[in-house]
């Protein structure tokens, strides 16, 4: 034993309280910091000293290593709660502006508007020859139609934010990612195989996969070397330093640009599941399931009601109708995909009247649409040569559209009985144009003159059951929308949004409370005190003060010993 | 606020912070959707607000739309019978004091001048009762039925003609049914009620090409398409005939099941089903197809029995072929000769090649009629909508009127019916007598008989073969009798012991030559109004009483037309009102539920909001007092 020894053992415990100061300011200096796991310098005393047989002495005091004070289970748990939390938040707030684009229970949304118009049918059935009424049926017809392209507009304007979003996030992610394979390869060299060590490092590294598991629900696996190898799924995307990257994939659905996040290395499909990316793949598909109902009910109405409305007639004859829907390969039977048309005409006739305006007196001439799958199946040019044939009417080809036209001043042109669907089909005496919610318009010939307007069934240009046909659609179960009606489907859709937009909130609420929950525990763990660290540094001063009055007095007494000299 | 269900061993700052946060962030939320219910007064804003509530407003709020749809009509429709209402109550006024004219006018205290007098207040009351027909409300004319955008009684050749419609609009006034809202100027007015109603059915041949949509149906009851299930004893196939546009399709698609040994053909009438099995025919999913098709078969009559499907009854359309009329028999081309006040139209139809062509020839010509197939599709019937002029129809050298069963006088025509129901009047003994040119005389007498055919009979028997022969002429609609003695004299008719009968029967007519033909004594009077009060002024013009009290009693049939007619309008009202006092009240029981799903509880929403203030305080004084302490303010 000699006081070098003694005044060693100060040494190491100066050393020690230095450092357990030092990481005791750290940890008050990063009280604050997001992400910062507290860190507690251990200490251990050192290995005795034989200085007779049977009798031993310390040596002093030494650190065994500065320890972040974390629970990986808690932390691995906490991220996929910070998955679920940050997709419901996102998903709450895209499917709130979903639903805020329909605009529901505002007593002016579509469904309204659809009331409001198969309203002016059943009130224009009351004074059929009432031109201000066939306005106003004109007018709402207008309103819905605009009311559907606004909604579509804006339903694919938020399917085209979302892709950004999705863009943005997928480079966020694909950076984090990289941030996290680049630490990875510095922890591996620090640590050197001393394992948890590395304790700003792997903070860094701890916050890049927290902020990673905002966008993507990642597992993590932690390596001997200290690596962290993250996964998606089943999927690698970090392997020691290794990423595979994220990029995204370009994809249209419906005429709707759909995302797709893949793999930036081999483009793989990413799996997804939550994180702000997985639930924009959520809502993206929600959009386009959105813009798909859409269109289908719009195409649901113009067909519909185009049946209805081109069997009717308007107050007066035409003097001629041209198609409104082109075909593209008059040879063709008019069900035949080749035809190009929009609408698909079924086997059966029409009957088409020729009145002579001097006396009122109408011919009527039953038209077959042949469509049972023979040769002899009407195509665009045989319907043509048998329009033709018939006293009265012209009819001509021209880009694909077939024009009736009276064959003189003398005669209009009306239509009835049409069980076959070829003149909505072909758009001739139609309500709406178009075929989707995109381009739905009510037919412009019928808006410049409104007494084309078909209210009337049966010739008798006071006759209203056209307009009661078309008021009584309302309510009629539609085969294409699946047996319901064309307002329950809106409904429906919006229904289903809602629901959705409701459980986000639902889930948005739990989620918070899961993550608040684990947050709390890693505070709880991980969080610094300062208060613990005010005690720790009273403590620690303490120490450095007794170790420094321990190197003092062995000073003194080593001075002593040299006066003896 | 977060609560934390696990137990906490150490509080770090961060946790603290985090708690206070949290808590007051969700404070803070909860307090801004009260407000938010508070201010806008609506506990469901959004349908994610409360989706399962949100699909029932949704639900009221298109209930709420249709029934505004239904007040708009109910409004409208009971304005115009109100309106109809209004004008009834007019026109029986003018009938009450045509009436009394009438009445005023018949007795021998009355001059001629002062008669003459009273047809023109008559005048002005028909100018009164036609103005009252032609009422407009808001541009329709209330008794034009469906074509009531032009006036429905016109002025023609000094007649009134009605060119309305007896088709009267119908809508929506509830969820379920459709009611007319308008009221049917024939029947007030009586303007179609003169009519040579087709008495033959003229039964269209079936052809293969003969849409579905034309057929009666073998039970009379249309033709329905849905599935049926065909069986051959052995196996059965389905068949969807909802596509089925024609009797061929409905062939082809049994033809095309794949039922061995089934084939589907083309009957007289019907379908015709044959094969080797034992055949049935069945409905699938209650419908009724099989039945309307007239095959409908549960059990087969035995292996190799055919089934004769029934007579699906095609119907007389505007389309129909005229070739196919009366079985595929055909129409005489030679048409008829229609006979109206002074017009005397002869109609050929040779040109014609459908049945709208036919109509079209009879509407378009000069006689002023309305041809029109009748309700039920089995023939045609010819109208005269001139109000006081009568109407015969008689062939046009053909059989054509035969066929359509339109002649206004047959051989079978009743006695009691002739000259506008005052028919035959005889007295007893013999009637009248019949010279033929050789100068030999018979008589006859005409009681006891019942229609003219027997007329003819009785002269033929009379006769005893002595060269004279009565018959009766289709296209002049009359008796004729035909002298064959070969005399210089002439064949003439006489009236014995001052009887009627003779003129009744249109024989007092000069013969020419060897043949008499009788006058057309069944011409079809036109009753109506307007017909009765032009009846009225003549008569009162020619200072006639019998006329005047013949028209008078037309006119108390007219009255007794227009009040029921007003009646049933007035039931009508009353009903659509009831109809609305019950939507008032529907709308009130709606609205109250779509106010309890749909509006904030304010009793409940301040109570919370009240609540989440005093907890978001206490939030502050906690964050506040808790986020002050520290060691360090101890610590010297």
């Amino acid at each position: 034993m000699s006081l070098i020894g003694a005044l060693n053992i100060g040494s190491t415990a100066l050393a020690v309280s230095q450092t357990q100061l030092q990481t005791t300011g750290n940890n008050i200096a990063n009280a604050n910091t997001p992400g910062y796991t507290r860190q507690v310098a251990g200490q251990v005393a050192l290995p005795t000293q034989q200085i007779q047989p049977g009798r031993f002495i310390g040596t002093g005091v030494d650190l065994t290593g500065i320890k972040r004070q974390i629970d990986q289970a808690l932390e691995s748990r906490l991220r996929a709660a910070t998955s679920d939390t940050a997709a419901a938040d996102n998903s709450q707030q895209w499917l709130g502006r979903v639903e805020s684009t329909f605009n529901a229970l505002s007593g002016n949304d579509l469904s309204a508007q659809l009331s409001t118009f198969f309203n002016s049918w059943s009130n224009l059935a009351n004074t059929p020859q009432n031109a201000g009424l066939r306005q106003v049926v004109l007018a709402n017809g207008g309103t819905v139609a605009q009311t559907f392209q606004d909604l579509r507009g804006q339903l694919v304007n938020l399917s085209g934010d979302s892709t950004g979003q999705l863009k943005t996030l997928a480079g966020q992610a694909n950076d984090l990612a990289q941030r996290v394979a680049d630490l990875n390869a510095q922890i591996v060299v620090t640590e050197g195989g001393t394992g948890g060590t590395a304790g700003s490092l792997r903070d860094a590294r701890d916050q890049a996969l927290k902020q990673l598991s905002q966008l993507v629900d990642v597992q993590t696996i932690e390596q001997p070397s200290g690596a962290v190898n993250v996964y998606v799924g089943s999927e690698p995307l970090v392997s020691n330093a290794q990423n595979r990257g994220i990029a995204v994939k370009q994809g249209t659905v419906n005429g709707l640009a759909i995302n797709s996040v893949v793999f930036k290395a081999d483009g793989g499909t990413i799996n997804i599941t939550s994180g702000q990316l997985g639930s924009l793949n959520t809502v993206q598909k929600q959009v386009g399931d959105a813009v798909a109902k859409l269109d289908s009910q719009a195409n649901a109405l113009i067909f519909q009601l185009n049946k209805i409305h081109a069997s009717g007639q308007g107050l007066q004859g035409a003097a001629g109708f041209t198609a409104s829907n082109t075909v593209t390969d008059p040879t063709v039977a008019l069900n035949n995909p080749k035809s190009g048309l929009k609408f698909s005409a079924n086997n059966g006739s029409f009957v088409i009247h020729v009145k002579q305006t001097g006396t009122g007196l109408v011919t009527s001439t039953l038209v077959q649409v042949d469509l049972n799958g023979q040769p002899t199946d009407t195509t665009l040019n045989s319907l043509k040569s048998s329009l033709a044939g018939i006293n009265g009417v012209n009819a001509t080809i021209a880009n694909g559209r077939l024009s009736i036209a009276a064959a003189s001043p003398d005669v209009q042109i009306s239509f009835s009985q049409d069980s076959s669907g070829a003149l909505s089909a072909l758009g001739i005496n139609n309500f709406y144009t178009g075929g989707n919610a995109r381009d739905i318009a009510v037919n412009q010939t019928l808006a410049a003159q409104p007494s084309l307007l078909a209210a009337a069934k049966n010739g008798s240009p006071g006759d209203n059951q056209t307009a009661l046909a078309i008021a009584a659609l309302e309510g009629q179960p539609i085969a294409s929308l699946n047996g319901a009606s064309l307002k329950d489907s809106y409904q429906a859709l919006v229904n289903g949004i809602a629901t959705s937009t409701s459980a986000a909130k639902t889930n948005a609420e739990a989620a918070k409370s899961i993550t608040d929950t684990l947050q709390a525990q890693r505070d709880a763990l991980s969080g610094v005190s300062i208060d613990e660290e005010a005690i720790n540094l009273l403590k620690q001063q303490r120490a450095f003060q007794g170790a420094a009055k321990l190197i003092t007095a062995v000073d003194e007494m080593m001075k002593t010993l040299l006066a003896m000299a | 606020m977060a609560l934390l269900p696990v137990s906490i061993a150490r509080v770090s700052d961060q946790l603290r912070t985090n708690l206070a946060l949290s808590s007051i962030g969700k404070t803070q939320a909860d307090l801004l959707t009260v407000q938010n219910q508070l201010s806008t007064g609506k506990r469901v804003n959004l349908p994610s607000d409360d989706p399962s509530a949100s699909a029932i407003i949704q639900q009221l709020q298109k209930t709420l739309a249709s029934r505004d749809g239904y007040a708009v009509n109910l409004q409208s429709a009971t304005g115009q019978l109100g309106s109809v209402d209004a004008t009834l109550s007019d026109l029986t006024d003018v009938l009450q004091q045509a009436q009394t004219i009438a009445s005023a006018n018949v007795g021998s205290d009355v001059t001629a001048t002062q008669r003459q007098a009273a047809a023109e207040v008559v005048k002005s009351l028909t100018s009164q009762a036609l103005s009252a027909a032609n009422k407009q409300l808001n541009g329709v004319y209330l008794f034009g039925g469906d074509r009531s955008n032009t006036a429905p009684f016109i002025d023609s050749n000094g007649r009134i003609k009605y060119v309305g419609s007896p088709t009267v609009l119908q809508n929506q006034f509830d969820e379920s049914t459709l009611l007319p809202f308008e009221v049917n100027g024939d029947k007030v007015f009586g303007a179609l009620t003169t009519q040579v109603a087709g008495s033959v059915n003229l039964a269209p041949a079936l052809s293969a090409g003969t849409r579905l949509v034309d057929l009666g149906g073998a039970v009379g009851n249309c033709i329905h398409p849905g599935t049926i299930r065909l069986g051959n004893g052995t196996t059965t196939a389905d068949v969807d005939l909802s596509q089925a546009g024609t009797v061929n399709d409905v062939i082809k698609s049994i033809n095309n099941a794949g039922l061995p040994g089934f084939t589907a053909s083309l009957g007289t009438n019907g379908i015709q089903l044959s094969g080797a099995g034992n055949l049935s025919v069945n409905e699938i999913g209650g419908g009724t197809t099989a039945v309307d098709l007239g095959i409908f078969t549960a059990t087969g009559a035995g292996a190799g029995a055919p089934i004769n499907g029934q007579s699906l009854g095609a119907q007389v359309t505007p389309l129909t072929k005229l070739a196919d009329l009366r079985n595929g028999a055909g129409l005489d081309p030679a048409g008829i000769t229609i006979t109206n006040g002074s017009f005397v139209s002869p109609l050929n139809f040779s040109g014609a090649q459908t049945v709208e062509d036919l109509l079209n020839i009879v509407n378009g010509s000069k006689a002023g009629v309305l041809a029109r197939i009748n309700s039920t599709g089995t023939g045609i019937d010819i109208v005269n909508p001139t109000q006081g002029t009568a109407l015969s129809i008689s062939e046009n050298g053909g059989s054509t009127a035969v066929q359509l069963g339109v002649q206004s006088f047959t051989a079978t025509t009743k006695l009691s019916v002739l000259n506008g129901g005052q028919g035959v009047r005889t007295v007893p003994g013999t009637d009248f007598q019949i010279t033929r040119r050789n100068g030999t005389v018979f008589s006859v007498d005409a009681n006891g008989l019942n229609t003219v055919q027997e007329v003819i009979n009785a002269i033929n028997t009379a006769d005893g073969g002595a060269g004279l022969t009565a018959g009766f002429n289709s296209n002049s609609n009359g008796i004729t009798l035909t002298d064959s003695t070969g005399g210089a004299g002439a064949l003439s008719v006489s009236p014995l012991n001052a009887s009627s009968a003779a003129a009744d029967l249109g024989l007092l007519i000069p013969a020419v030559g060897n043949t008499l033909t009788g006058a057309d004594v069944n011409p079809i009077q036109s009753t109506g109004l307007f017909a009765n009060l032009a009846k009225l002024t003549a008569a009162l013009q020619g200072n006639d009483q019998n006329a005047i009290t013949a028209a008078a009693v037309g006119l108390q049939a007219d009255h007794d037309r227009v009040v029921l007619a007003r009646g049933q309008a007035g039931a009508q009202l009353k009903g659509l009102e009831a109809r609305q006092t019950q939507l008032d009240g529907e709308n009130i029981a709606t609205k109250s539920l779509l106010s309890n799903l749909q509006d904030t509880d304010y009793t409940t929403a301040i109570t919370r909001f009240q609540s989440l203030q005093t907890s978001l305080q206490a939030n502050y004084q906690l964050a506040a007092k808790v986020l002050h302490l520290s060691l360090l303010d101890f610590l010297g």
